[in-house]
């Protein structure tokens, strides 16, 4: 080996790098630089996630009495000019004012991927008892009115890598919403994956977009339509709630995913059912919980909560007070008292609301709890899944402009 | 009224977040503006499913131990930021390289330890190996002395006495390598790490490569226990311990001026804020596109102009349904590359260059829950690499066919079952670094370290290359260039400086 020689190198090369680099500078135009959405990535980024998409009801189409499904189409004179690409089960959550009440809500989009490069989103909506937002749209929302919504947001999406070939879709009510979307994605070839879609209802006139399905199934042999009705007895129509036989009955050879969205209590009913499959985790995925209330009725609860507190809100250097019922979320007492906050799943797992405690105490259920590890060092909460436990004072962003 | 503090710094970076850290520990009214709803730029952490993923740091350079603490320990600690370090165990790294010359080493942590695995793989090579890491101690030595004349070093004493420093710091890795006599293929092993600075070791320069080479040798390699989101927190948590503020969805528009060319505050959130001096975590491409052209010197412009961008990654994070022994990874960091030299691994990026596999859980057993483990597979890309026809529609397939490949080709390379594992898979591409860090292309590394824009030649520009009165520079796009490390450094000189400058004013 030879011997180390540094010597062989002139030091003297050093004091040359300053000079060459004042040469290259010099040798460059003092021109205006280019704006960063000249550059590809920065143009897909923009494309693919549009801060605020701008949109206006363009259509309504009624389904029975209790649900409609709204065309979007983008409001180019508030600066939206295209809609935003999306994956198959993704959501928009859409901001409100109701009243005084500033908030926001997530909905399936139910239309295709497909179809917003036609120039239109489309959210079915489904009235529900006391439902504040989906009652407020079905009866306000009109062809014209102007819409403001997120990017499309959200996992609940097919993965070829992780995923079966074949997904038994289970859905209750209006957790239709994202199938349609991906047996309309899959049909146009965006997705690559079999359907076999189990859809509860009560009765077959509850059951929506039947026509459309029956359209899909005939067009495309990678989907398949099974209603299961509860109340009701119809030949073509399974009948009774989706059990594991029924999941067994439908299922194909080897492995399946099973993607899960509906209400509450079809996920609690449901749930127990799939755990006699013994199916591994990766194979069972769920749509977001939904808006988790009445804490108090967890092991884990404190007793003797009083039943309000005091709110301190920072937001941006400002600060208010608000009085907050102890069984409502955090982020519910916000909205309800005028104060916009961020919020996107609603569900305790897409973090957008992440806020600081500055000061007193809270209680996030643990099924809900989407918090990262540092977070709970740092006592940082996610206020859609926090209910005060004392007075609190709490930090919370400014909802983006 | 309008609203006045001491320091505006704009971005909650690394840099961005060392820096405003320091202004308020020195009692300065210090307000802290992140477009985003979470600190941290790249030093954050996402959840899927059941798994927390680490979204960017591989491993922490010049941290050290309680014990033996090295600079960027210092800098949490002496801001009182308690961070739960963790540390890589026995070797450092492991090193595959397909194909002719290849070699699959895994390579020892101590001065010791590193020459003798060299020794091991290539025979004889130790003591020219044993020299190239003797050069470090010189270079700090020469740092010293030029720190010493306020940067105005006498030009014998540095010939007579430093000129081993001046030789590293004036030439690239290779050059210094081949004087000292290393073999092609020891070169090709110690130059593994290139990929953490972005540029080919034939271009870089050997002083800034051996910094970090030297350090990742004697203290190994550190990370937070809850990944970077912690590192960022407890930065956090010192501003607003010592009052300062920290507003997130606040994103930064423009930048004000006074009409003697001085930056006198920013717009955010449509409203305008007012401080003595702003530090900028943002790349200057996007602050002068924020700024009035007539404001901006022409030598900052011309540099802006010249300066290409530095890589950025493609990243694919994999939360697997099985133990790191049942998936047979014992290494927490391997290096796997369709070529052992880093010209042609640079060169064949994307095709079969160089790509690095991280195995949390082989440092951090429980990062992940029981009989669950987590992989994290990084690919240095540039952004201008993203073909120009990708469409959004697109997109998608182009990350799946992107993970599919290097998850395939990790399979084979290591004799490992991946695929079937996979309970949660999170793909990113310079288009995912472009929307959270709205850099120019999605580099995550600032500007390229070129040849000519290395660190040693970017400290003397400093003062002539960010002439702004009242605006301050930090992060990656800064003198010392990219890396955690780095960017906490810079962000630390700088809050200091400016904390010194408007206290010795007051």
């Amino acid at each position: 080996m030879a011997r180390p020689k540094l010597s062989k190198l002139n030091p003297m090369d050093f004091t040359k790098m300053t000079p060459a680099r004042q040469a290259k500078i010099e040798a460059a135009p003092a021109k205006a630089l280019p704006p960063t959405d000249s550059y590809k990535p920065n143009q897909l980024a923009n494309a693919l996630h549009p801060e605020i998409q701008y949109l206006k009801v363009s259509k309504i189409v009624e389904h029975g009495k209790d649900a409609k499904s709204y065309w979007l189409e983008p409001n180019a004179e508030k600066g939206t000019t295209a809609l935003a690409w999306f994956s198959a089960g993704q959501y928009l959550s859409i901001s409100l004012e109701i009243g005084n009440i500033k908030l926001s809500r997530p909905y399936s989009l139910s239309s295709s991927p497909r179809e917003s490069m036609e120039g239109h989103y489309m959210l079915t909506i489904k009235r529900v008892k006391d439902g504040l937002a989906s009652n407020y749209i079905l009866d306000n929302w009109k062809v014209g009115t102007e819409v403001t919504a997120s990017e499309p947001l959200g996992v609940f999406t097919y993965e070829p890598l992780r995923d079966a070939d074949t997904v038994i879709g289970i859905a209750g009510g209006s957790g239709i919403t994202p199938f349609r979307s991906l047996a309309k994605a899959i049909a146009d070839g965006d997705e690559d994956a079999n359907l076999i879609l189990l859809y509860g209802s009560r009765t077959l006139d509850d059951a929506i977009f039947q026509e459309e399905f029956k359209a899909l199934e005939k067009s495309c042999d990678k989907f398949k339509l099974v209603n299961v009705l509860s109340d009701e007895t119809d030949a073509t129509c399974e009948k009774g709630f989706i059990t594991a036989e029924l999941i067994k009955k439908y299922a194909p050879e080897g492995n399946y995913s099973l993607f899960l969205c509906g209400p509450q209590a079809m996920y609690e009913f449901v749930d127990k059912e799939i755990a006699t499959l013994g199916l591994r985790r990766k194979f069972v995925r769920h749509e977001l919980f939904g808006e988790y209330f009445n804490p108090s009725k967890e092991a884990d609860y404190p007793a003797n909560v009083a039943p309000e507190f005091k709110v301190t809100v920072r937001i941006a250097g400002n600060e208010t007070t608000i009085t907050a019922p102890a069984d409502t979320s955090l982020l519910r007492s916000l909205e309800a008292n005028g104060i916009a906050a961020p919020a996107h799943c609603r569900s305790g797992e897409c973090g957008w609301c992440h806020s600081r405690l500055v000061s007193g105490e809270v209680y996030t259920p643990k099924s809900v709890d989407g918090r990262r590890e540092a977070d709970l060092i740092y006592g940082y909460i996610h206020p859609c899944c926090a209910f005060p436990l004392s007075d609190v004072t709490i930090e919370v962003p400014p909802v983006r402009k | 009224m309008d609203k006045m503090f001491d320091v505006i710094v704009v971005g909650a970076g690394n840099g961005g977040l060392a820096a405003a850290a320091n202004t308020a520990k020195e009692g300065l009214n210090t307000l802290l503006l992140e477009k985003h709803n979470i600190p941290g730029g790249c030093a954050t952490s996402f959840r899927r499913g059941r798994f927390e993923f680490e979204p960017s740091l591989h491993e922490l350079c010049s941290v050290g131990t309680a014990e033996r603490p090295n600079v960027v320990y210092k800098v949490f600690d002496d801001l009182g930021a308690k961070i739960n370090w963790e540390y890589e165990k026995g070797h450092i790294f492991r090193s595959i390289s397909k194909g002719e010359n290849g070699f699959d080493v895994r390579v020892n942590a101590g001065i010791e330890g590193f020459c003798e695995s060299l020794e091991k793989e290539v025979p004889g090579c130790k003591e020219n190996v044993r020299a190239l890491l003797a050069l470090k101690p010189k270079i700090a030595a020469a740092i010293d002395y030029i720190y010493a004349t306020k940067g105005n070093p006498n030009g014998l004493v540095m010939l007579l006495k430093h000129a081993d420093f001046m030789r590293a710091a004036g030439h690239s890795v290779e050059e210094v390598m081949t004087a000292l006599g290393i073999p092609e293929k020891a070169q090709n092993i110690i130059c593994t790490y290139w990929g953490y600075l972005g540029v080919p070791t034939d271009e870089l320069n050997c002083m800034h490569f051996l910094n970090m080479l030297y350090d990742y040798v004697v203290d190994g390699a550190a990370m937070p226990r809850h990944r970077s989101h912690e590192l960022s927190l407890a930065l956090i948590d010192v501003i607003q311990k010592h009052g300062g503020q920290v507003w997130y969805n606040s994103e930064v528009t423009e930048f004000l001026y006074k009409e003697d060319g001085s930056v006198c505050g920013v717009v955010a959130n449509g409203e305008k804020l007012y401080a003595k001096e702003v530090i900028s975590n943002v790349i200057p491409h996007n602050v002068f596109n924020m700024s009035e052209t007539k404001y901006i010197p022409e030598q900052n412009l011309k540099l802006a102009n010249a300066r290409e961008f530095g890589i950025s990654v493609a990243t694919v994070y994999l939360g697997l349904d099985c133990t790191i022994e049942e998936l047979g990874m014992t290494d927490y960091t391997v290096f796997i590359s369709g070529n052992p030299n880093p010209r042609v691994q640079n060169d064949t990026r994307a095709e079969d260059g160089l790509y690095i596999v991280n195995s949390l859980n082989n440092v951090i057993p429980d990062s992940s829950e029981p009989g669950t483990c987590t992989m994290f597979f990084t690919i240095p890309v540039y952004g201008h690499d993203v073909p120009k026809d990708l469409t959004p529609q697109g997109y998608k397939k182009y990350k799946n066919d992107l993970a599919k490949k290097y998850i395939e080709d990790a399979e084979k390379v290591l004799g490992i079952s991946i695929m079937p594992h996979i309970e949660e898979i999170s793909v990113a591409t310079p288009v995912t670094f472009a929307r959270y860090l709205g850099t120019p292309e999605g580099t995550i590394y600032g500007y390229k370290l070129s040849g000519w824009d290395n660190l040693m030649a970017r400290t003397a520009g400093e003062k002539n290359d960010y002439a702004i009165p009242g605006l301050s520079f930090c992060g990656g796009h800064y003198i010392r260039g990219d890396g955690y490390s780095c960017a906490y450094i810079m962000g630390d000189t700088i809050g200091k400086r400016v904390a010194k400058r408007l206290k010795g004013g007051a």
